[in-house]
């Protein structure tokens, strides 16, 4: 009985569909395709995963605390284009360079908290509003060309950022131990956490949290800023790993990072997230995107299998929640 | 006589130009469950949410053990030991037992820089607290409420009252849409409250419920007190309804016989 238990436990977890279809995928892509299993592919196709990762990470959090951020994208290309701007105009040395980026951008995703907070517009709106904001302003200081990022090379903080080394065939970069590390970072904090705690009740009902005495405005100001700033470290290991700081680049991101942050579990409304989830959702929509190519559908294929992939997966959590809740 | 824990005093509530609460005087003693009964839009509700923090009054005072307290939200209602009860709104469905009975003022082990929860102290404490509110049935407190009755979401409610030591618990109709069973759950809930010390106010359409559980009855009727010291052990059930409805015997019985214009 124990056993059983555990086996269906395990199964009603929002985790478990999505993990089933990685497997899938992995198994699908491999049969059909055996380089995809090569360290080759294996390594191009982490570098790109896990700088999405990175802001699909914080998103997790500000969707749980029942927020969104639409603006990532454009503070993914804008952040390291003011970065390297400073650095190449000889303003300050690149450390500072960083620093300012980053704190910039934690200071958009302060903006949008405000608005979201304290006029209560909704973030999609006020999130809208700063892409456009924030992508404008990244084209009009750079006439919209790219920035020069080839002195990057010696400098350390790119090395710790973005260095890469060897560990048997695999051709492995910084970015990806960063990843890591932050996956574990939050998942603690959700999970673990009073903050944890006061995220999940804020998205789940501010009400009721406020009244037990939870800032929820405070908590979703934080998260904001977080998921700003995450999105600027990672346009910035972006643009030093790619040597170029091109204003337009992150076009988009915004949708994947949303789609692979709900195709994981968590609730586009908040209340309930897994960060778990997320890093088998990054996975899906990156192996399916490196998949595809490799078994040899074309390209420009690629959106309907994900919109396909995010369909079933909704039409899997909210069956499951719905399930959950008929129990009463 | 017991000591007075609330005293509302000289209370009125305007909500634009509709009156909902005309001069009304009300307290509530130590240990006592309060029975407060009227029509619909009589202004029982309002009055709790007055007194709860969830609508400011008009004019009025409030005290608590005779101090004037200032109530303006329902943070400053909870610091006073004021804990109102809706059938939802006070948790999060999304989180557990433990996760719902801890929020805002969860336990923490380790280094104070980890913030990490004490879930093993949360989830003894809760099982604790749901026996003492007297659920038998074992409900593992990692139950997200979603999975819980109503019934067993005001013992939540309930048990997070008595543990953060309120001293007033509100329960605004919390039989409503509950089964016999469940009904005579919160009913023993509410009288375990009461015999661990805390004072209730409990608002129910159903007159019965009501004199099962409550000490002393109070009756609004349009935005005032009507009658406040009633005791369920020497009244009827019918003697209560004509209170509320305002009628005499003679007017009811014509009431009843003559079908509605
Ligand atoms: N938010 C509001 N805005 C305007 N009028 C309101 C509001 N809330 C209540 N009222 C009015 O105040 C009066 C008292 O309402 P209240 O909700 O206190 O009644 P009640 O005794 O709780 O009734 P019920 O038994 O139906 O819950 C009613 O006339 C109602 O229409
Ligand atoms: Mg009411």
């Amino acid at each position: 009985m124990e056993h059983q238990s555990l086996v269906r436990r395990l199964i009603a977890k929002p985790e478990f569909g999505p993990f089933v279809l990685l497997v899938v995928e992995l198994v699908v892509f491999t049969a059909i395709n055996p380089t995809f299993l090569s360290p080759l592919n294996i390594s191009n196709t982490l570098v790109f995963t896990v700088e999405l990762g990175l802001i699909a990470l914080a998103m997790t959090l500000l969707m749980t605390a029942g927020e969104f951020d639409l603006s990532v994208g454009a503070v993914f290309g804008f952040s390291p284009v003011v970065m390297w701007t400073l650095f190449n105009q000889e303003v300050m040395p690149l450390e500072l360079a960083f620093l300012v980026a980053i704190v910039i951008a934690a200071l958009i995703g302060l903006v949008n908290g405000l608005f979201v907070t304290r006029l209560k517009i909704p973030s999609f709106l006020v999130t809208l509003g700063m892409l456009l904001v924030v992508r404008g302003t990244a084209l009009f200081v750079t006439d919209g060309f790219p920035q020069r990022t080839w002195n990057a090379g010696d400098q350390w903080i790119a090395q710790v950022l973005v260095g890469d080394f060897h560990i048997g065939a695999f051709r492995l970069y910084m970015s990806l131990f960063w990843f890591i590390v932050v996956a574990v970072l939050f998942w603690y904090i959700l999970t673990n956490t009073k903050f944890g705690n006061w995220i999940q009740a804020s998205g789940g009902n501010p009400n009721a949290a406020s009244a037990r005495g939870v800032n929820v405005n405070r908590t979703k100001l934080i998260l904001f800023m977080l998921c700003s700033a995450m999105a600027a470290l990672a346009g910035i290991i972006s643009s030093i790993r790619t040597s170029a700081a091109n204003p337009n680049s992150g076009t988009g991101y915004e949708l994947e990072v949303i789609a692979m942050v709900v195709i994981g579990g968590t609730a586009l409304m908040g209340g309930r997230g897994t960060i778990v989830g997320t890093v088998l959702g990054v996975f899906i929509l990156r192996t399916m995107r490196n998949g595809i190519v490799l078994v040899g559908v074309p390209g420009l294929a690629y959106n309907i299998f994900i919109g396909a992939i995010i369909l079933g997966m909704m039409a899997l959590h909210y069956g499951l929640e719905r399930r959950h809740q008929a129990g009463n | 006589m017991a000591q007075d824990l609330v005293r509302m005093e000289h209370i009125t509530k305007f909500y634009g130009r509709v009156q909902a609460l005309d001069d009304v005087n009300f307290t509530v003693r130590e240990q006592e469950i309060v029975g407060l009964l009227g029509d619909n839009g009589a202004g029982k509700s309002t009055l709790i949410k007055v007194l709860s923090g969830a609508v400011p009054s008009t004019s009025g005072d409030i005290y608590m053990r005779g101090k004037k307290v200032d109530i303006r939200s329902t943070t400053d209602a909870i610091a006073n030991g004021i804990e109102t009860i809706y059938q939802d709104s006070a948790l999060v469905t999304q989180l557990s037992i433990a996760r719902n009975l801890f929020l805002g003022r969860e336990p923490v082990v380790g280094p104070s820089f980890l913030n990490r929860m004490d879930y093993a102290t949360m989830n003894q404490v809760a099982g604790e607290l749901l026996r003492r509110v007297g659920i038998t049935k074992n409900i593992p407190t990692t139950t997200p409420i979603s999975a819980l009755s109503g019934g067993e979401r005001q013992a939540v409610a309930i048990a997070r009252a008595m543990y953060f030591d309120s001293d007033l618990i509100i329960l605004d109709e919390p039989t409503n849409n509950l089964g016999v069973a469940e009904t005579r759950g919160v009913l023993n809930f509410v009288r375990n409250a009461r015999d661990r010390g805390h004072s209730c106010i409990f608002i129910a359409h159903n007159i019965h419920h009501v004199f099962q559980v409550v000490d002393r009855i109070v009756v609004m009727r349009r935005g005032q007190i009507v009658a406040d010291n009633i005791d369920p052990k020497q009244s009827t059930v019918d003697d209560v309804e004509l209170v509320i409805t305002g009628m005499t015997d003679e007017e009811l019985a014509a009431a009843s016989a003559t079908p509605a214009a």
